[in-house]
């Protein structure tokens, strides 16, 4: 497989100098240049929380794509497919700490939450406010009444956004860190693979599947999922996926449901496009109201086809905050619920 | 006292020790085991004062790089600022139970840790070293339930657990190169 590459050695590294020269939104750490940082709409980290989150490279544009204004104060990158050090995260930590307090995202992976969480206990020894908050949605990873064995999957997104929106306007860290559970124990997400991605470390593709198959489950990483379909209709995947997804956290009728509909970086807009269409309907035929959507590449594995599917049940204080305006290189305007457009046509 | 020459001797000791201690790793791991570790301690040698654990745990890397990583942070407080080595342990023991969801009887590095601290309680450090060696050597016996080991065969029984192996030589370099407890 031909890759754009200087070398295994700098291509992360490389990859950080183009993010950084290209975006006004983002800069360089002090403390190492693997952190990145607000570059404009810095606010007096006293006055504000600050969120941040560590992550392994090679899934762009997250985590990094999310830094700016209504969103992350920073990023800690990892090199590829591994978590950043928990010494680095630290670093992370340091360079937004301020008296209102700091929240560590961290999306449930063993790596990322041993040294995530290593990371939040070496700052507290050092005299910060800092809270970790642990994110999993990926129902394909245990069952309900196991939900917090459950690894980090692009619903988390989710978290990222409305607690950003809400830390921009000022709201205190335990106020913060409440909603943030509250949000994460809403989210529900399932993935759909249709081809693997090609590791830029080894040149390999990082898992098989026949022609005709899809994996339903798989994680960010190729983490086994709960099973293969066969290739259909995605109007019939759809059904088959929200399925599974209201069965784990059913939605009454009548409620209503943001959706994410995330390409794993090989899928492209037309389909994903096609995926939001029915996932849309299916929902309408639950009596379910999809609102708000989120739609396209954020959380990727390298070329790995296919999306991952995730709702969450908003209360009016979530929605406010998912669709709030957000300045940063790579998170979309999020469409205003059709229940705002209503009152706008009836006007 | 300054950790200089701590870390240059551990330096010293695991340079020696990477091939048996990689070899220990292949029959329960990757066999990385000692690579990693002194990748590590290659760049803590290297750094300034009161930087050298937190060095060792980006060079070395992973979830191993960080666990192994508290133990250093302890032993480097103790040396630079006096810090108490029983605290520094007990705490550093208490994080990687809780981080690594390993319990003594585990097969894992703990299995050497946990009684150093119990011992050094009394404020012996050469009666944590023998504790930690008996701890080491009981891994041999263990099941593996945390960590690669646990999907070797029989969960690695019949070989000593790499990390434990590795604790010990933390804890004896520390007293070869004038540690008390």
């Amino acid at each position: 497989m031909k890759k754009l590459f200087n070398s295994a050695e700098t291509m992360v590294d490389d990859m950080l100098d183009g993010f950084v020269s290209a975006y006004p939104h983002v800069a360089r750490g002090q403390s190492d240049p693997r952190v990145v940082l607000r570059g404009i709409d810095r606010k007096d980290a006293d006055e504000k929380v600050t969120l941040l989150i560590g992550n392994g490279s090679g899934h762009e544009p997250i985590a990094m794509g999310f830094v700016g204004r209504g969103l992350l104060d920073a990023n800690v990158v990892g090199d590829v497919f591994a978590a950043p050090s928990a010494d680095l995260i630290l670093d992370g930590i340091t360079e937004v700490a301020g008296k209102a307090g700091t929240i560590l995202l961290i999306s449930q992976h063993s790596g990322d939450m041993i040294n995530g969480r290593a990371a939040t206990m070496m700052a507290r020894d050092a005299g910060v406010n800092v809270l970790a908050l642990p994110m999993y949605d990926d129902i394909s990873a245990a069952p309900p009444d196991r939900k917090k064995d459950r690894r980090g999957a692009p619903g988390t997104m989710f978290v990222y956004k409305i607690l950003g929106a809400a830390a921009e306007e000022g709201r205190p860290l335990a106020d913060l860190f409440d909603l943030g559970e509250a949000v994460r124990d809403r989210i529900v997400t399932l993935a759909a693979a249709v081809s693997p991605g090609i590791s830029p470390l080894t040149g390999l593709p990082m898992f098989s599947l026949p022609e005709d198959e899809i994996f339903l489950g798989m994680g960010v990483h190729g983490e086994p999922g709960v099973g293969r379909v066969k290739v259909g209709p995605v109007a019939d995947l759809v059904d088959l996926m929200v399925g599974k997804l209201l069965a784990d956290r059913p939605i009454g009728k009548g409620g209503r449901a943001c959706v994410i509909v995330n390409g794993m970086g090989g899928t492209t807009t037309m389909e994903l496009l096609t995926v939001w269409a029915e996932t849309e309907k299916t929902l309408a035929r639950h009596g379910i109201r999809a609102i708000a959507p989120m739609i396209g590449s954020y959380v990727t594995t390298q070329e790995m086809g296919g999306f991952s599917l995730s709702l969450l049940e908003p209360t009016d204080d979530m929605l406010a905050c998912w669709t709030a305006p957000s300045n940063t290189p790579s998170f979309p305007s999020i469409g205003f619920p059709p229940v705002v457009c209503a009152e706008k046509d009836m006007a | 006292m300054s950790a200089e020459p701590y870390f240059a001797a551990l330096w010293r000791v695991f340079s020696d020790e990477m091939a048996r201690l990689n070899a220990l790793d292949a029959a329960v791991g990757d066999g990385d085991h000692g690579s990693t570790m002194l990748r590590g301690l290659t760049r803590a040698a290297d750094a300034g004062a009161g930087k050298r654990a937190r060095a060792f745990m980006r060079a070395s890397g992973g979830a191993s790089g960080t666990l192994f990583g508290l133990i250093l942070l302890g032993i480097e407080a103790h040396l630079e600022d006096g810090a108490s080595l029983h605290g520094e342990l007990a705490k550093a023991c208490e994080r990687i139970r809780d981080l690594g969801e390993v319990a003594v009887g585990d097969k894992s590095m703990v299995d050497a840790l946990a009684p150093a601290v119990d011992a050094l309680e009394n404020g012996d450090l050469d009666a944590a070293i023998a504790a930690a060696g008996a701890g080491r050597d009981a891994t041999r016996d263990l099941v593996a339930r945390r960590g690669r080991s646990q999907y070797v065969e029989n969960g690695g029984k019949g070989h000593l657990d790499p990390g434990a192996v590795s604790v010990v030589i933390f804890l004896t370099v520390l007293a070869e190169t004038g540690g008390t407890a």
